[in-house]
């Protein structure tokens, strides 16, 4: 009986411990959005449609392409597609620096999604500061097929 | 009015309201005038709900859209078998299916026992209070809800741009995700599980209340049931997953998958427990029944975590009207069976016996017991906390940066114990035991060492993987053992299983040797599914990106690492096969002289196309092909029309016999003359379009693999069926295919080893415990 006992203690120290760490680790690490940003691939995105309005006011004034970004936690593409296209360092500069990026979570902005005709992701969508869709990339494609795309949009803004 | 499916509802509620009085009555003041009335009473529900059921089924089957739930997940244009599976496609439906299965184990349990003994009077007591709560469950969000009730035709009936009688010419159709055969048993199989899971629960309940000897003997059976049919509905939807989302595996820790995995790992520490509990009933007394009503509460998570929209996940095919219910469930569910248990412990004299020390059979089984324990919770943890963090904080965590990860980290070193436990416990000698401890200490031993073998892959987390770098530090020490860290233990289980086989082999007498054999076949498939899913999903090759063009269809396309693809052909067809209307064309030409002369309508392909002016107009001839067979087919207008090869087209005109035409000089058997008007497009008419691609692929100039992938669009969305083409060897060549698009074909290819074992493992499973099952150990006439 106390061998059981001891082992029951030893047990539910472990399980309490263990959901501790990792309940603190996610925490710290592994925030992918709240309120008002996403943060996916190690960048920072305005969240979805409350800020939808605000975004295009930004780019309006900074004369930026808008690159919309539909994903979802339980898309098993998407993680991958953060970290090896979106990711990639020199797609990461271009979309930082000369874009307002604007992250739609598919659970919760399911109208955005639906007046953009996107219906999984991940899906993304390259707008003009006044809002037309310059281009659609759907599909976790790789940075090679991105960079282009990323490139072209930015100097058709700009040649505006 | 009150539709028929809600009255029967509305039926079983009250007569099963009158059958838990009865009992009620007679558990606790001796009163006979309802109980007489409770075992036909519960026959009388089980009947009531089978009727409700197939009343549910008819309405399917005859596309009665006048309800909300017949329109939301059929459509006119279905096969028959996938109207029959609309009934489980939604909640109302498994609802239905869920409290349907309860009152036929109520109705076991009535039958069976009469309620004679007190055991079995309060556990059917148990029993209908759960399925009353399901019933109420089921009308609050009942299958039998009408289309006019939906608050949109509300609100267009008010207006009066809407009749009150309306109904839909056709449903919404089923998502495109579940047009697919194991789409067709997962559901049933995963609810059959939920409910099948009460009787044991109750019977643990019981046990804990009044301490009422035989609740193990009484649930086994069901518990071995559940334990197999929720075990083969959670490898079902593995196999879907491997099968239609593309994954590329059969797991991937999905919330809901893994909501549903939990309740089966305590079940199986349940059937650990209930072996050494019925043997000595001082054993595990309180741990048994503990994890008999934790298995059930877990199953109420399991519908939960489908239903609360919380859990974001592939599977968001739940709303949540019901998730207040059921979290209430739970919550009074897990008080009461915290404070029987708690009672239980305190009132347990502590059993004086000798130390036998640390090393001892009971012991061993504690910590495999407390293993399952652990792997549940990390699993339960592990989808429980996000949702947790987003309710309070607004804020959506990852619960590592690849969430396999966080899994498979945690799991893998309590997996290593438990095959240790298992090759210990399985092989266990009161004499040999010094021997068995040092064979033990030595496999640990080895495995220590193994685990800092360094290779170029094979480590817990995929070293090569994006997500590795961003692993916080403590992933990353477990994330850098090596998997080969798993053979020796899992070499040391499989040893003690074969030696224990072959003494089970030894038995003369049938039943034991029967039953051993159904325990060392349940252990082998632990084997085998281990190995298939380190194997293949350590070693699968991939090859992301490729996109071949339509032009190259027929050649040989190099897609690197030595692979090449060939595609042979490729076709869209909507998924009724000639749905879009009108005759097959084989059956004019079986019986011409039923159609000659006749007006006839007929869909299908162009494949050949002629414009001829005939002054002052044109006249075209287009060949129509529907698969069956090709047929001529006449137009004249006053210029050309836009009709090309490859056109969908539905047809309707005359048919006309031995036709010479003057401008193309050929003669016509059977032929169909039309008007421009008379022609309309095809496509449209499906609601359901299957893209497929027929390819081969080569490995170094050796064919490897042959079929054809599909991808099916509807309006609810889109599916994959990757083109899975197995060896002997056990190695899948899988292609995924995402639809035509941009003049190519984009295809994703991966070469998977050993996936094969996994399958062969969830076999041995069901024929193991299928043999345990068959042997009733010691039949009792004590229970009845």
């Amino acid at each position: 009986m106390r061998t059981k006992k001891l082992l029951s203690i030893f047990v539910l120290v472990l399980i309490l411990s263990f959901a501790y760490f990792s309940y603190k680790t996610a925490l710290n690490n592994f925030t992918l959005s709240d309120k008002n940003n996403s943060y996916l691939g190690g960048i920072q995105f305005h969240r979805a449609a409350e800020g939808l309005k605000e975004s295009f006011q930004i780019a309006q004034k900074e004369n930026k392409p808008v690159m919309m970004y539909f994903w979802a936690i339980w898309c098993q593409y998407c993680a991958r597609f953060q970290t090896d296209t979106l990711g990639n360092p020199q797609v990461k500069k271009i979309l930082e620096e000369e874009y307002v990026l604007v992250a739609m979570d598919l659970d919760i902005d399911r109208e955005v999604a639906q007046k953009y005709g996107v219906s999984y992701p991940p899906y993304l969508v390259f707008m003009d500061p006044q809002g037309n869709v310059l281009q659609r990339v759907p599909g976790a494609v790789g940075p090679e097929y991105l960079l282009p795309i990323v490139t072209q949009v930015r100097d058709q803004v700009r040649k505006k | 009015m009150i539709p028929l499916g809600d009255l029967l509802l509305y039926a079983s509620l009250a007569v099963s309201f009158i059958a838990l009085v009865g009992l009620l009555l007679k558990d606790l003041k001796n009163i006979e005038f309802l109980n007489r009335f409770a075992t036909p009473a519960i026959l009388l529900v089980a009947g009531l709900l089978t009727f409700a059921y197939l009343l549910l089924t008819y309405y399917f089957v005859t596309g009665n859209f006048a309800f909300d739930y017949v329109w939301q997940y059929s459509s006119s244009d279905l096969p028959l078998v996938y109207k029959l599976s609309g009934t489980w496609a939604g909640q109302p439906g498994t609802y239905l299916l869920w409290v349907w299965v309860v009152f036929l184990s109520a109705a076991w349990l009535a039958w069976s026992t009469k309620h004679s003994s007190a055991l079995a009077r309060r556990t059917q007591i148990i029993t209908l209070i759960t399925g009353i709560y399901l019933i109420i469950l089921t009308l609050v969000q009942t299958p039998f809800k009408l289309i006019i009730e939906r608050p949109e035709v509300v609100e267009l009936i008010a207006k009066g741009s809407m009749t009150s009688d309306f109904v839909p010419l056709d449903g919404n159709g089923l998502n495109a995700l579940l047009v697919n055969f194991w789409m067709i048993v997962h559901p049933p199989f995963m609810f059959i599980g939920y409910a099948t899971m009460t009787i044991p629960f109750a019977a643990a309940i019981v046990y804990l209340l009044t301490k009422e000897d035989g609740w193990e003997e009484l649930g086994r059976q069901w518990a071995r049931f559940t334990w197999l049919i929720l075990g083969m509905g959670i490898a079902v939807g593995g196999v879907w997953a491997y099968l239609v989302l593309g994954w590329g595996g059969f797991w991937a820790w999905d919330p809901v998958e893994t909501a549903s995995f939990i309740p089966w790992l305590t079940l199986t520490g349940f059937l650990h427990a209930a072996a050494l509990h019925r043997k000595d009933k001082t054993t595990f007394s309180i741990a048994a029944p503990i994890l008999a009503a934790v298995s059930f509460i877990l199953v109420l998570y399991a519908a939960i975590v489908v239903r609360s929209g919380l859990f974001n996940s592939v599977h968001a095919f739940g709303d949540s009207s019901t998730g207040t219910l059921l979290i209430l469930s739970i919550v009074i569910t897990s008080i009461v069976s915290i404070i029987l248990g708690m009672r239980r412990y305190l009132e347990e004299p502590d059993k004086v016996e000798e130390d036998r020390g640390f090393w001892n059979k009971t012991n061993i089984f504690y910590v495999s017991l407390l293993l399952f324990v652990v792997l549940a919770f990390i699993s339960f943890w592990g989808i429980t906390f996000p949702a947790f963090i987003q309710l309070t904080q607004g804020l959506k965590v990852g619960v590592a940066s690849d969430t396999k990860n966080f899994f498979n980290v945690w799991s893998y070193p309590f997996t290593i114990i438990l095959l240790l436990a298992l090759g210990f416990c399985l092989n266990y000698n009161e004499k040999k035991k010094e021997e068995q401890k040092r064979t033990l200490y030595m496999v640990i031993g080895l495995t220590i060492i193994t685990m800092f073998a360094r290779t170029e892959t094979f480590y817990v987390l995929d070293h090569s993987s994006p997500f590795w770098v961003r692993e916080p530090p403590f992933y990353k020490l477990i994330g850098n053992i090596s998997v080969i860290s798993l053979f020796p233990s899992m070499i040391y289980a499989t040893w003690a299983i074969i030696k224990r086989s072959l003494d089970y082999l030894r038995i003369k007498s049938l039943r034991p040797k029967i039953k051993g054999m159904g325990i060392a076949i349940v252990h082998f498939g632990v084997i085998f599914i281990l190995f298939g899913a380190v194997i293949s999903s350590n070693f699968t090759q991939k090859i992301e990106g490729i996109n071949i063009p339509l032009s190259a269809k027929g050649e040989r396309v190099d897609i690197g690492h030595g692979y090449d693809i060939k595609i042979i052909d490729f076709t869209t067809r909507s998924l009724a096969g000639t749905a879009a209307g009108g005759l097959k064309i084989s059956e004019i030409f079986a019986s011409p002289e039923n159609y000659v002369n006749n007006n006839v309508k007929v869909s299908g392909k162009i494949t050949d196309v002629l414009n001829v002016p005939t002054p002052p107009s044109y006249t075209t001839y287009m060949q129509l092909d529907d698969g069956t067979g090709s047929l001529w087919v006449a137009t004249q207008a006053d210029e050309v029309l836009n009709i090309q090869k490859g056109m969908e087209l539905t047809v309707n005109g005359f048919m006309m016999t031995n036709f010479r035409s003057n401008s193309t000089g050929a003669t016509y058997d059977l032929i169909i003359f039309t008007k421009p008007d008379q022609i309309t497009e095809a496509v449209t008419s499906g609601k359901y379009t299957v893209q497929s691609v027929e390819l081969e692929v080569y490995q170094n100039d050796k064919k490897i693999g042959s079929g054809t992938a599909e991808y099916l669009e509807s309006k609810g969305g889109s599916g994959t069926f990757p083109l899975v083409d197995s060896s002997i060897t056990g190695t899948d060549v899988y292609v995924i295919f995402q639809g035509i698009g941009g003049g190519v074909i984009p295809l994703t290819l991966r070469i998977i080893p050993a996936v094969n074992f996994a399958w062969i493992g969830i076999v041995l499973f069901a024929i193991g415990i299928i043999l345990i099952m068959a042997v009733r150990s010691r039949p009792k006439k004590s229970l009845v």
